[in-house]
């Protein structure tokens, strides 16, 4: 598999170079890692808690209140599964055959990565604040879920390529 | 080649400018055309919602590459849209009498919508989606106007589109309207219902749905017999997805859900709305429950149909039938949480 080298360069009078090495498989197991993340983590909190803002569950204060902890407990992970390379289409997709597992990140992260951190920690406040919220009930934690939503939606406006729905 | 011949080739492309120019001659409404109405404002800010001007019209935050707008309601242009034709500069349409539309009349403002006709002829290209809106009524089109009016001015000169030829022929556009382009208002189909019909207006008309989800065919005009059934992203990679009530569409949606994606942006799956439908659906969220309601019915109501463009993955490959029940439905549908 194919050795990628990023050249980290420091100049401090004389360039001092430190070269690390980062493979392929990091690539591909950064994206596997963030994918799942939300997947496995983000998606079955948030259609809990929203099954119970639309009504189609019952409202568990409890419950609610957890799933909004385990999305709290993604963004500052998640920000660090972000290595160059792991764009839509880059050099860890050529590595991934199936494509419901590559990557959708929009090169336009990496143009503004600290919008996108921003973004991130405001996924990590909402989410809070709606775990807080829940045990207020229903009505509370509605809005506070919904505000989290708008979160999501900042993020899957500018970052996340969609290609396939 | 004999002179004759030449007389002849000549004679012939003369033939040809004469045929080309007739049946480009712009066609426009005259004055009679437009109803005696009394502009509603608040019905025009009601259609500049619906119709989604602010997003391609409002000043960008960066030119080119997102979605995002300063501020919706100054109208000043600069948006650049990249498409297979060229890029198109988006124009200012603020009340601004030198760069912007300042100086049309409400005539003037229906020949743009209605008939892709701008002031003095001009014939305009349909990246502005004149195709959906020259179903709006009269009504709704004169309260826009009145509505656009009442924004601010700003000054902003919009550099012109950078087409490739042949597109950046402007008058070739007529020849492409003679196709596409007849004026006629929406009328109700009056075997459906009210809701149906109301839904089927917006979505037509100002919401202009189907210029993103319906596929196009080779000379860029949307598909009728295929109308919402998916397309490719005009603006990027990957596909805009089938929205007709089909297993590759949103069949599993129940009407209520589609409202509830409108009002919220969440999926029954909870996933959430990104890309170029985000700013649409923040307009959606903003209409009357009423008219999220009369959409979801209208979508309801369409022919199910197969995708358009067929599913294939990241890579250019046909992902194969199997990876497209079960299951993979979730991966490959609006349900996933991924990213």
């Amino acid at each position: 598999m194919q050795k990628l080298l990023i050249v980290v360069c420091v100049g401090v009078g004389a360039a001092i170079c430190a070269t690390a090495a980062i493979s392929a498989e990091d690539l591909v197991a950064a994206v596997k890692e963030r994918r799942d993340l939300m997947k496995k983590t983000v998606a079955p909190a948030a259609k809990l808690g929203g099954q119970m803002v639309k009504g189609v569950k019952p409202f568990d204060a409890a419950e609610a209140a957890k799933a909004m902890n385990e999305i709290n407990g993604v963004p500052d992970k998640y920000v660090t599964l972000f290595p160059k390379g792991t764009e839509h289409g880059g050099i860890a997709d050529k590595q991934i055959p199936d494509p419901d597992d590559q990557s959708e990140a929009k090169p336009e992260i990496w143009d503004n990565f600290d919008d996108f951190k921003a973004i991130a920690m405001k996924l990590k406040d909402a989410s809070a604040k709606a775990a807080s919220a829940a045990e207020q009930g229903k009505g509370t934690f509605t809005a506070a879920f919904k505000d989290m939503t708008k979160v999501c939606k900042e993020c899957h406006e500018s970052y996340r390529e969609k290609l396939d729905d | 080649m004999s002179r004759a011949w030449w007389w002849a080739l000549l004679a012939l492309a003369i033939a040809g400018a004469i045929v080309f120019y007739l049946l480009t001659i712009p066609k426009t409404l005259p004055a009679s055309a437009l109803p005696a109405h009394k502009p509603d404002l608040a019905n025009g800010e009601y259609m500049f919602i619906a119709g989604g001007c602010a997003e391609c019209h409002a000043v960008p935050v960066d030119k080119c590459k997102s979605t995002r707008v300063r501020d919706k309601h100054a109208l000043a242009g600069g948006r650049c849209i990249k498409t297979a034709y060229g890029i198109f500069n988006v124009p200012n349409i603020s009340p601004d009498k030198e760069t912007g539309i300042g100086k049309w009349t409400t005539l003037d403002f229906v020949n743009a919508m209605k008939r892709g006709i701008g002031p003095g002829g001009t014939h305009l290209y349909p990246a502005f989606p004149y195709t959906s809106y020259q179903h709006m009524t009269y009504e709704d089109l004169i309260d826009l106007k009145a509505y656009l009016d009442t924004l601010p001015a700003v000054q902003n000169e919009v550099p012109p589109h950078q087409l490739t030829f042949p597109y950046n022929v402007r008058r070739g556009v007529g020849l492409w309207q003679l196709l596409y382009v007849d004026g006629k208002t929406f009328k109700p189909d009056p075997k459906a219902s009210e809701e149906v019909n109301r839904g089927a207006y917006l979505a037509k008309g100002p919401g202009h749905c189907g210029e993103c989800h319906s596929p196009r065919n080779f000379v860029g005009g949307t598909i009728a017999s295929e109308a919402y059934a998916g397309a490719r992203n005009p603006e990027g990679k990957g596909r805009v997805p089938n929205i007709t009530p089909s297993h590759d569409g949103i069949g599993d949606w129940n009407a209520e859900d589609i409202a509830y994606f409108f009002e919220t942006g969440n999926t029954p799956e909870f996933d959430v709305v990104g890309g170029l439908m985000a700013p649409v659906q923040d307009n959606l969220a903003k209409l009357k429950p009423a008219d999220r309601a009369a959409l979801a019915a209208f979508l309801k109501s369409l022919p199910p149909r197969p995708d358009a463009v067929p599913k294939k993955n990241k890579s250019g490959r046909d992902n194969g039938d199997d990876d497209d029940g079960g299951n993979a439905e979730g991966d490959t549908g609006q349900q996933d949480g991924t990213e």
